[in-house]
């Protein structure tokens, strides 16, 4: 089932390369967001089932922040992306996990069916293991 | 005596001269220790003058006389000058008798002197400083008696210790005012406490950094003037030296005269005696605020740095990607050099310089803890590792990293395409040993996947990559060995290849 995606993400090129992938498995991306301000903004004039957040971002290390407020007041699936996760160490409330950056192609397929799973509430796909759960849930 | 002629002496005048000046004693006021012992020494032997006698140059100066009046005389009419050059004592009967006095106006002529009997003081080193002596104007043709003399003998042997005993005191005033001269003079906080821990000395810097009034932090007061969040730490700490004697040494926040914290290094070590039982403790404080501030800009430049290092994989990661999808037959390249991008960004990930905030999510900043991580994907239904890692662990830097990634990372794919990893049932076995001659070996045995049909053909590019990593960059040795039942390769690095920049530290895994 296709999903509205936002990409929260600064860097252009990385952000562009995320959308294809999603585009490519069918997803619909409603946004990429470079910053807290634009990504709020997204959220709140649009219907988002997950977002692909980085924490590094062009108004500083503001992803937590955008994560926890998507996943708590938007009732979005979270899933960040980071070159480096140990920011989100002992988790982010409401957010599913992360996946070290860089990635690829493949982790991302495999990362964003399960968080999919998880919000729809019935698992059929696996966690891959390169993507780090905030809680215990069920793994590739 | 009959014999008038000096000892042959061992010391000369000089030294005598310094050792007595040493004493510090020459025109000080009468003191009633030696007022009494001079009283006592006329008593004993019912004469009318007693003296203690010091020989000075050109002088003899009394440190305590009865029945003279003077406090000192010219030297060449003293007796006690020949004394001293006697080995312990000198007595003369009848000084009218004695060819060394017979001609001295204090005997020809007032006050008439006849009878001398005069012990000598002796420095601590031997050298002879002046006398205890008795005078009579009645000779004593029958000499003293023995009690007498060996009275004389007690007495002058307590001289001489009221005489090392001040001098000792004012050796050791002079130390502990230099002590001060030194403490106060340090750019640091210099404290002691008794053995119990009371605090009951600071130099002048304690007081100058902290602003408190002098006396005001004896006791345990000291600990008012940390940050409130390290008072309970190196209160512990300080206990725990306090009972076990441990080295005390820890870095806590330090209040200024000005109300700022600063950064201090504070250490001390407890002064023993020859029991081996604490005395003393003497501590330091050292101002490390500025060195504190450095070190966390540099370690805040260095996460920037290294989180730029990672972004920049991450945007070339996405530029092979974004520049294959116009060509979908360069697809698989694409994934391929991905793939080694992201080997290598973990590699980065594994080797800079981590805070406690940016360590790696998993595993131990070790070689096995870097293979573990590599082989993340490699996992079995059950979730266990197919690539399974045993033997000995070892510390290894950002220059090995690279290589051991890379060599690593060709493996698994290789085996993931052609060998072990390619079906469900296959796993691989990886072991690290440090030989003793300090080289360290890898071994990478496949095990369970399908049957080896000898060497291929032509060799790929991977297997190039794999070998130029140990052989070019490691200055190592790879070896395949195609067994039927599944690929072996085999590496032995030279001991300093996994840690250039530090010796390697090997750590051995239970």
């Amino acid at each position: 089932m296709p999903a509205r995606i936002l990409i929260v993400e600064d860097e252009a090129l990385v952000a562009m390369e995320l959308r294809f992938v999603l585009e490519d498995l069918g997803h619909e991306v409603v946004g990429t967001a470079a910053d807290s301000a634009a990504a709020m903004k997204i959220a709140k004039e649009t219907e988002v089932d997950l977002a692909l957040v980085d924490i590094h971002l062009s108004d500083g290390p503001t992803g937590v922040m955008i994560g926890r407020e998507l996943a708590v007041d938007h009732k979005v699936a979270v899933l960040f992306m980071t070159a480096n996760p140990g920011m989100v160490r002992n988790g982010v409330a409401g957010a599913i996990g992360v996946l070290s950056k860089p990635t690829d192609e493949r982790i991302v397929q495999d990362a964003v069916a399960y968080a999919l799973d998880r919000r729809s509430g019935q698992v059929r796909n696996m966690a891959p293991p390169q993507l780090q759960l905030f809680e215990d849930g069920p793994r590739a | 005596m009959s014999d008038p002629s000096p000892a042959p002496s061992s010391w000369t005048e000089a030294e005598r001269l310094t050792a007595l000046r040493d004493y510090e004693i020459l025109d000080t006021e009468p003191e009633r220790a030696f007022d009494d012992i001079v009283d006592l020494v006329a008593t004993l032997f019912d004469a009318p003058i007693a003296v203690v006698n010091l020989i000075d140059e050109g002088r003899q100066w009394f440190k305590a006389e009865k029945g003279l009046g003077v406090r000192e005389t010219p030297l060449d009419t003293s007796f006690c000058a020949h004394a001293i050059l006697e080995a312990d004592r000198m007595v003369v009967p009848d000084a009218t008798q004695d060819p060394r006095f017979v001609c001295n106006p204090l005997v020809t002529e007032a006050p008439g002197l006849r009878f001398y009997a005069g012990q000598l003081l002796k420095s601590a080193e031997g050298l002879p400083l002046g006398t205890l002596c008795v005078l009579d104007t009645e000779a004593r043709p029958e000499g003293p008696t023995d009690i007498q003399m060996r009275a004389l003998e007690v007495l002058a042997a307590q001289v001489m210790t009221q005489l090392n005993l001040r001098r000792a005191l004012k050796q050791q005033q002079r130390s502990e005012a230099e002590f001060r001269a030194i403490t106060d003079s340090l750019p640091q906080m210099v404290w002691a406490t008794r053995p119990d821990g009371f605090h009951d000395y600071y130099n002048a810097r304690w007081y100058e950094f902290t602003g408190t009034p002098p006396g005001s932090t004896d006791g345990e007061g000291w600990n008012d003037v940390f940050h409130p969040d390290d008072q309970q730490r190196a209160w512990a700490l300080w206990r725990h030296s306090l009972e076990t004697g441990d080295p005390y040494e820890i870095e806590y926040r330090l209040k200024r005269h000005d109300g700022v914290y600063c950064w201090t290094l504070g250490r001390a070590t407890a002064v023993r005696d020859e029991a081996g039982r604490i005395v003393r403790w003497f501590g330091t404080c050292t101002d490390i605020d500025d060195l504190k501030k450095m070190d966390q800009a540099k370690e805040l430049l260095s996460q920037e740095l290294s989180h730029r290092i990672k972004n920049i994989f991450a945007v070339v990661s996405a530029l092979v990607a974004l520049s294959a999808r116009q060509y979908p037959e360069a697809k698989p390249f694409a994934q391929a050099l991905r793939t080694r991008i992201n080997a290598l960004a973990r590699a980065h990930e594994f080797v800079r310089p981590h805070s406690d905030v940016s360590q790696p999510l998993m595993g131990n900043m070790t070689l096995h803890g870097f293979l573990a991580a590599l082989f993340m994907p490699y996992t079995d239904d059950a979730g266990q590792p197919r690539v399974r890692i045993s033997g000995d662990d070892a510390a290894f830097d950002d220059q090995a990293a690279t290589s051991v990634a890379l060599l690593f990372h060709e493996l698994a794919t290789n085996a993931s395409k052609y060998g072990a990893l390619s079906v469900s049932g296959g796993h691989v076995e990886v072991s690290t040993e440090q030989s003793e001659s300090g080289t360290f070996r890898l071994a990478w045995r496949e095990r369970g996947g399908p049957e080896v049909k000898g060497e291929p053909q032509t060799a790929g590019f991977g297997s190039s990559l794999a070998t130029l990593s140990v052989e070019g960059q490691l200055a190592g040795k790879l070896s395949r060995n195609w067994n039927p039942d599944g690929l072996e390769v085999l590496i032995e690095l030279p001991g300093t290849a996994l840690s250039r920049r530090k010796a390697a530290r090997t750590l051995t895994t239970p």
